[in-house]
């Protein structure tokens, strides 16, 4: 099946796949025959790593000892050393390729098959080569990829192989490289929507896809976490990109102050319709939590959305939100994290707001009573949420 | 093939349906001697799949038949258009395996399991059953053309829920809090709670309960549970668990469905699976023979003698209750069920809109669940599962419709079911049904727990027939599991746990 094809078959086995072990059908064989067994596979395994050890401490950097990191880290791919041992190996071919592009002399036997293939592609036969060993360990990479999606070391290689193509060959070669990384991390996302691995990775994609056209892909992304979060309102990398998309969204789109008010309201009303769906979903809160940020007039690390923005306005949307949390209260009063919210807002509104204070301040102690209640367990952080709040 | 006669088995099955096929493939590694019969000359009895051209035969076959024997299908007709075949769009027979048992197999069902346990699952393919939809305001006899009715995607979890426009926001949360409650309605924490409520009808505790109160909010409940009856009638017992196993079963292999079919005809691929399994392991199948009489012999066995007039002697004698002597189906009564309506309709449009990739890089359903209110609510919904060709079961640029419903008398309700799915795709051209035929169908509505008095007189073991629930019930594998305890002795854990076959690979992890 292409990629292409639009998927139709479901699967009934699966390893690993949202923590959900495979479907095991024989019982842990203890037996004298079993153990002989495990014997062998642990003496086979450490001859490997034996070989692979001794061929690299002596550099010898030949295609079969490539071959046989493959074979351990296909057992192994957390053993990090035999990945720094491939890489060492792909770097002297590498620079063996890019050394033979300067010397005329002493080339081997070209194969004409070869040249063509490098014109075609418009590169330099080292190029080609280098092309060829990249997109080889790309491949060899996949099924390690999606049998361990959280490997620190999988994802580092491959971040490692697209920056020495990136390094050594054209941009128009690199472009599709990285256009296809784009396809992957999508298609892992697919498979396990709050795999930070994946989201982290799409972020290094993307900013190299920007640098390589130099064009912004803002938009798209920000569409991607759009759809994201509606597959699964839990997703907080969803939900964090969002965030790091929205202050550059609006520059890049050269929006007036009218503009940027819509924007911020819009993302209100959004995380205002998930939180009545489900308040009792902290990732959401945190989004919420991040939109008042932007109206934190102290807050270096949170851009303001709104430009200009004065403390009048800055109070409107404090106000607006404590009125609108206040509601959510009404059917669910048992979760803390809305009493959290309110008085989170409080004090920000307490910093900008005008006026008597005394109301505010007396439901705020109300809500700490209730807070208190809820989460008795963490009755050391309401004490000190009470002494920052000075009532 | 030699002659039958006078040879002796461990096991005689009659019937290749669905629960005497499974009971093969658990015996399949036996070493028992099995001959498994089947008066068709086609695998799957009730739950066959059929080409055009067989499923016309088959309605013959079983026409005007109400109270013959003991048959499970009675009253079938073609409902075709007039005109030669060619005109009306439709392709050749064999481009067809209409199911009849296209019931629904939810990712959590105990079937699953099994088939992966006894190495069959790959010889099967499973698509996705994704959208849930309910139709109101249906038409009515008397309002054909006059009202389009509308169709309503269900939100079936906390994400459709969010983008439903046509909950507001208080509706958005009670809704939540409702599905939040039947996630863990049968823990510690909720048995008070739970006691409490579930013997109530269904649209009295939506509203006291769950804040519950419009149309809006209640009716895709009722659709994703496929509550047969009315919904005054149906109690919280019923609609609660129900909604538990579609939320459980949500996102088990891959994101955004809980139900999966077999491709290439519903329940029959299975059956079929089932049946080459257990020939490969020894059993011997014979086609177009039933066993017509029994007798006990003297040493204890039982002496069947088959529609052909041969005699066998087995030890054991297993099928449902429309495969065994008469002699056997003493029995029948409440368990045996009411003859439901049923139909199957060949539609001249893909449907597209009925079924959505259902998240962001998930699979494409061929599966979707329609279910239509009746236009008096007093009486039961119509339940239409429709099948894409991406199923096997039909050419491209067309798809299957599968109507039932647990009226009586509904045969005429199920065409207006139809009639008014149709309408409310909203398509221009309005689809056309190129081909249509119903049925009667007796069977338990829901899965009975049969006694082990009903189910065994002797060594004769009467496997329980399939409801017409639109849902595969879990209780046709235990009862499967009862029989081959029964015949083998065996202990549970080693039901349909086999090991590969030599050549087959040790390692079955995925991609």
């Amino acid at each position: 099946m292409t990629r292409r094809e639009k998927r139709k078959e479901v699967r009934l086995t699966f390893e690993k796949q949202h923590g959900i072990p495979r479907v095991s059908a024989t019982a842990v064989d203890r037996s004298e025959q079993a153990k002989e067994k495990e014997r062998k596979q642990i003496e086979q395994y450490k001859a490997l790593e034996r070989n692979v050890s001794d061929r690299v401490k002596s550099k010898d950097y030949s295609g079969s000892t490539l071959q046989a990191t493959s074979n351990l880290l296909t057992q192994n791919p957390e053993y990090y050393t035999i990945w720094n041992y491939r890489r060492l190996i792909l770097q002297d071919a590498v620079h063996r390729e890019v050394a033979s592009g300067h010397d005329a002399t002493g080339k081997e036997q070209i194969d004409e098959k070869d040249i063509a293939a490098a014109e075609k592609a418009g590169l330099t036969l080292p190029q080609q080569e280098i092309s060829l060993l990249v997109n080889e360990d790309l491949q060899f990479l996949i099924p390690l990829l999606k049998q361990f999606p959280k490997c620190y070391w999988i994802w580092n290689h491959r971040s490692w192989l697209l920056a020495t193509a990136t390094k050594h060959l054209p941009a128009k070669s690199t472009v599709k490289l990285w256009q296809a990384e784009l396809g992957l991390v999508s298609k892992m996302l697919a498979l396990d929507s709050r795999n930070f691995h994946g989201w982290g990775y799409r972020r290094e994609v993307v900013q190299e896809l920007e640098r390589l056209s130099g064009s912004s892909m803002a938009e798209k992304e920000f569409e991607y976490t759009t759809k994201m979060i509606n597959s699964n309102l839990s997703n907080f990398s969803a939900w964090h990109y969002r965030s790091q998309l929205i202050p550059r969204l609006l520059e890049e789109r050269e929006v007036g102050s009218e503009d940027r008010k819509k924007m911020l309201d819009t993302e209100f009303e959004l995380i205002t319709r998930a939180l009545y769906t489900d308040p009792y979903d902290q990732s959401l809160w945190f989004y919420h939590q991040y939109l008042l940020s932007t109206l934190d007039p102290g807050n270096s690390q949170s851009t303001s959305l709104l430009h200009p923005v004065t403390n009048a306005d800055r109070a409107q949307y404090l106000q607006q939100e404590l009125d609108s949390i206040r509601e959510m209260l009404d059917g669910a009063e048992d979760c803390k994290y809305i009493y959290q919210a309110l008085l989170e807002c409080s004090l920000r509104y307490l910093e900008v707001g005008s006026g008597n204070r005394s109301p505010l301040e007396n439901e705020m102690k109300d809500w700490l009573v209730e807070l208190k209640k809820i989460d008795p367990l963490r009755a050391g952080r309401w004490r000190d949420l009470e002494a920052k709040m000075k009532l | 093939m030699d002659s039958l006669d006078q040879t002796e088995w461990d096991v005689t099955i009659s019937g290749t349906g669905l629960p005497q096929s499974l009971l093969a493939l658990a015996l399949s590694r036996s070493g028992l001697r099995i001959l498994h019969l089947d008066r068709n000359g086609y695998y799957g009895g009730n739950e066959a799949a059929l080409a055009l051209r067989d499923a016309e035969e088959w309605t013959q076959e079983h026409g005007d038949q109400a109270g013959q024997e003991r048959r499970a299908f009675s009253q079938a007709e073609l409902v075709n258009k007039d005109g030669e075949r060619s005109q009306t769009g439709l392709g050749p027979s064999r481009a067809y395996s209409l199911a009849l048992a296209p019931q629904l197999v939810y990712t959590r069902s105990n079937l699953l399991p099994v088939l992966v346990s006894s190495r069959t699952h790959e010889q099967m393919d499973f698509q996705a059953v994704g959208s849930w939809f309910t139709i109101s305001a249906p038409l009515s006899i008397q309002q054909e053309q006059s009202i389009i009715p509308t169709m309503m995607k269900v939100p079936s979890g906390r994400e459709d829920i969010f983008a439903d426009n046509t909950l507001d926001l208080r509706a958005k949360r009670s809704l939540t809090k409702f599905l939040r409650f039947v996630s863990a309605y049968d823990t510690d924490e909720l048995q008070a709670q739970w006691a409490s409520i579930r013997d109530k009808p269904v649209a009295q505790s939506l509203r006291e309960d769950f804040g519950l109160r419009t149309d809006a909010a209640v009716a895709p409940l009722l659709g994703l549970a496929l509550v047969p009856s009315s919904s005054d009638t149906t109690v919280m017992a019923y609609l609660v668990p129900r909604i538990a196993r579609h939320m459980r079963s949500t996102g088990l292999f891959g994101p955004g469905f809980s139900a999966v079919l077999p491709k290439w005809g519903g329940l029959a691929e299975v059956a079929q699976v089932a049946c080459r399994a257990c020939a490969v392991g020894g059993g011997v199948y014979v086609l177009g023979q039933d066993a017509a009489s029994a007798s006990t012999t003297e040493d204890g066995r039982t002496e069947v003698k088959l529609s052909g007039s041969e005699k066998v002697t087995t030890k054991w004698l297993v099928g449902c209750v429309d495969d065994l002597p008469h002699s056997f189906s003493q029995q029948t009564g409440k368990e045996d069920g009411k003859p439901w309506p049923r139909s199957i309709t060949i539609v001249s449009s893909p449907l597209t809109s009925l079924f959505p990739t259902t998240s962001e890089g998930g699979v494409t359903p061929a599966g979707a669940v329609i279910a239509v209110d009746s236009p008096d609510s007093d009486e039961p919904p119509v339940h239409i599962v429709a099948h894409a060709s991406d199923s096997g079961e039909c050419p491209q640029g067309q798809c299957v419709l599968y109507a039932s419903t647990a009226s009586e008398n509904g045969m005429e309700k199920l065409d207006l079911a139809v009639k008014s799915l149709l309408q409310s795709v909203g398509e221009d051209p309005k689809p056309q049904v190129l081909w249509s035929m119903r049925f009667l169908q007796r069977a338990p509505r829901s899965a009975v727990t049969q006694t082990s008095d009903s189910a065994r007189e002797g060594n004769v073991i009467r496997l329980q027939t399939l409801s017409t629930d639109v849902v595969l019930e879990d209780g046709m594998l235990e009862d499967v599991k009862k029989a081959w305890h029964a015949i083998t002795g065996e202990s549970e854990e080693h039901f349909m746990k086999f090991e590969p076959r030599n050549g087959e690979a040790e390692d079955d992890s995925v991609l």
